[in-house]
């Protein structure tokens, strides 16, 4: 053992000299190669596939999975069953659920972080692929699907309560737009949650104030906003790619709205602006 | 080898570790010693990249830890045994881990056997006790089969036979080749496996040496009992000895019993007793930090 503290200088050159079993030989190979680029795309499988256990290990995914196809059928069946206005049909009443589905994807994207920083996982993550962009990659590829996934099986769950409502099936050329409109706005919805919780790092700090913006913020102050400013809030941009026909209304009504495309892109935009800085600061802040 | 070179790391105005450089040896275990709150776990954590050191670096055969193409191939690390989800199993725990490092799902099932938690892969890690924890914190270290293991407190919680089995485990570890580079405030615990000792307190280094080195030159203490008390204390201060009197009893401190009983025959002291006794190594290494120790207890 040597040191070169200023302090000390200890020299033993017996400690050099490595005592090996012989008959019980380590394991071999270079473990102490270089890692190259290459070798991070081609872990990036396994970084998916660990996501994934987390994700479909934990009791709490799956009673989100379970509740949100029940919200579904059950506001869409509440909305058609009690609806005064017949106009209303299946094909529009499907999306209704999804407001509300949102907030679940977001705080699932949330926990995907915020319970691995809290847990200590991520430390184990790190600590296993020290490459941070790669945690990152998986975890908004998982997000992505989470979204995807709460979104469907809402959106078939909130049609099939819909018609138990007693409604018709209504115009059907809609529905693939509408329904891919929907999902983009639940996977958005789960990213921003996994950024917001990648800046946070704390679950009740983060799922607390996500719904403290979405519903007191932006649904109680917004409509004293001007259209310019309301345009560029998140959820109300995000709800606007929600397109269910005339029969449905905005919580904040603009004068003069925006392309759908264009919310998309404004609703994209905070997904990428809380992913970036939640990368960043992951590059920049020791784990615990 | 590890090589530890000029590590520091800073929170705001308090330097927690402070330029630190040392090397671990391959097959040998390193202890890693020093008071609460000395810079071991903060100095850990540097070494697997989870914290960023303000300066300095750690090389595993010369390459850094984030440089690494397989880092739980060759680093099993063991930094807080409370890191795992309470609502995940040990075998789902396990599988994530090994997913992550692309390491055989079949891993998963030896390690668990390794570390003798067999009945308990379906059970909930919140339901786990501390030493259940850190054997699946263990199982998690030796998933990769590493060349390295790094431990922050891994007996903690461990019962009796828990923190042998450890003890034994490390030893064979460390004699099939493989470097242990295990922290621990219970010293003498340390001292039944370490080969050798980084010693820390305050974040700086205090010493990096063999045990066997540090126990030879352990304090001597001579106990001395005579009737004429005065006439010996005069004779061993002349010789410059540390003598602390109570009464007829004597505590001589930089000499030998040997040199004591010269020194009464030569000058025609009766002993009456006369005994020696070497000071332990948990003394001399809390001796070594007591100057730099953040809590202690009155």
């Amino acid at each position: 053992m040597t040191t070169t503290n200023p302090t000390m200088t200890t020299t033993n050159p017996s400690i050099a000299i490595p005592i090996i079993n012989p008959a019980v030989p380590r394991a071999t190979g270079n473990h102490s190669a270089l890692r190259t680029r290459s070798d991070d795309m081609r872990a990036v499988p396994a970084a998916l596939r660990s996501e994934w256990i987390k994700l479909a290990s934990l009791r709490a995914n799956k009673a989100i999975l379970v509740l949100t196809p029940l919200v579904g059928a059950l506001i869409s069946w509440a909305l058609a069953s009690s609806a005064t206005d017949k106009k209303l049909t299946a094909s529009e009443l499907f999306i209704f659920p999804l407001p509300l589905v949102a907030m679940l994807a977001t705080a699932t994207g949330i926990l995907m972080f915020t319970s691995e920083a809290q847990h200590g996982t991520l430390a184990a993550a790190l600590t296993a692929r020290p490459t941070r962009w790669m945690i990152v990659t998986a975890k908004a590829a998982m997000a992505t699907m989470v979204g995807l996934v709460l979104g469907a099986t809402a959106m078939a769950a909130g049609f099939g309560g819909a018609l138990l409502g007693g409604v018709d099936v209504g115009d059907e050329s809609a529905i693939a737009s509408r329904a891919a409109w929907a999902l983009l706005y639940i996977a958005l919805g789960a990213m921003i949650g996994l950024g917001v919780g990648m800046i946070a790092r704390h679950s009740a700090g983060a799922i607390s104030g996500l719904l403290m913006w979405a519903f007191v913020i932006e649904s109680l102050f917004a409509p004293a906003l001007p259209d310019g400013v309301v345009h560029f809030l998140p959820f109300s941009a995000g709800y606007r790619l929600l397109d269910a026909g005339p029969n449905f209304k905005a919580p904040v009504t603009i004068a003069h709205e925006l392309a759908r495309p264009e919310y998309a892109l404004i609703f994209g935009g905070y997904a990428l602006v809380s992913l970036a800085i939640g990368t960043l600061l992951l590059y920049r802040r020791d784990t615990n | 080898m590890i090589n530890v070179s000029g590590l520091t790391k800073r929170y705001g105005e308090r330097t927690a570790v402070d330029n630190l450089t040392f090397d671990v040896a391959d097959g040998r275990v390193t202890g890693f010693v020093g008071p609460n709150g000395a810079g071991k776990s903060t100095t850990m954590r540097m070494m697997v990249g989870l914290t960023r050191p303000d300066a300095g670096e750690v090389r595993y055969d010369g390459v850094r830890y984030s440089d690494l193409q397989h880092p739980a191939r060759l680093v099993g690390a063991v930094l807080d045994a409370r890191c795992m989800h309470p609502g995940r199993t040990a075998r789902n725990h396990l599988r994530a881990m090994a997913a992550m490092s692309g390491i055989p799902v079949g891993r998963v099932e030896q390690v668990l056997a390794e570390v003798g938690l067999e009945s308990a892969v379906d059970q909930r890690a919140g339901g786990f006790s501390l030493g259940m924890r850190q054997r699946l914190a263990l199982a998690g270290a030796l998933l990769g089969d590493p060349q390295v293991l790094l431990l922050d407190e891994p007996s903690n919680g461990l019962d009796p036979d828990g923190i042998r089995w450890l003890r034994n485990h490390l030893s064979a570890f460390a004699e099939r080749g493989g470097t242990v580079f295990v922290s621990s405030h219970l010293i003498g615990e340390l001292s039944l496996f370490a080969d050798d000792l980084v010693v820390v307190g305050a974040g700086k280094l205090l010493a990096a040496e063999t045990v066997q080195a540090i126990t030879t030159r352990q304090a001597v203490t001579v106990v001395a009992e005579t009737p004429q008390p005065a006439d010996l204390v005069r004779l061993l201060d002349a010789q410059c000895f540390t003598v602390q009197a109570t009464g007829d009893r004597l505590v001589i401190r930089g000499t030998t019993k040997a040199a004591v009983s010269q020194l009464a025959f030569e000058n025609g002291i009766r002993l009456v007793e006369l005994s020696e006794s070497a000071q332990s190594l948990e003394d001399s290494l809390l001796d070594m930090t007591s100057a730099s120790a953040e809590f202690t207890s009155a």
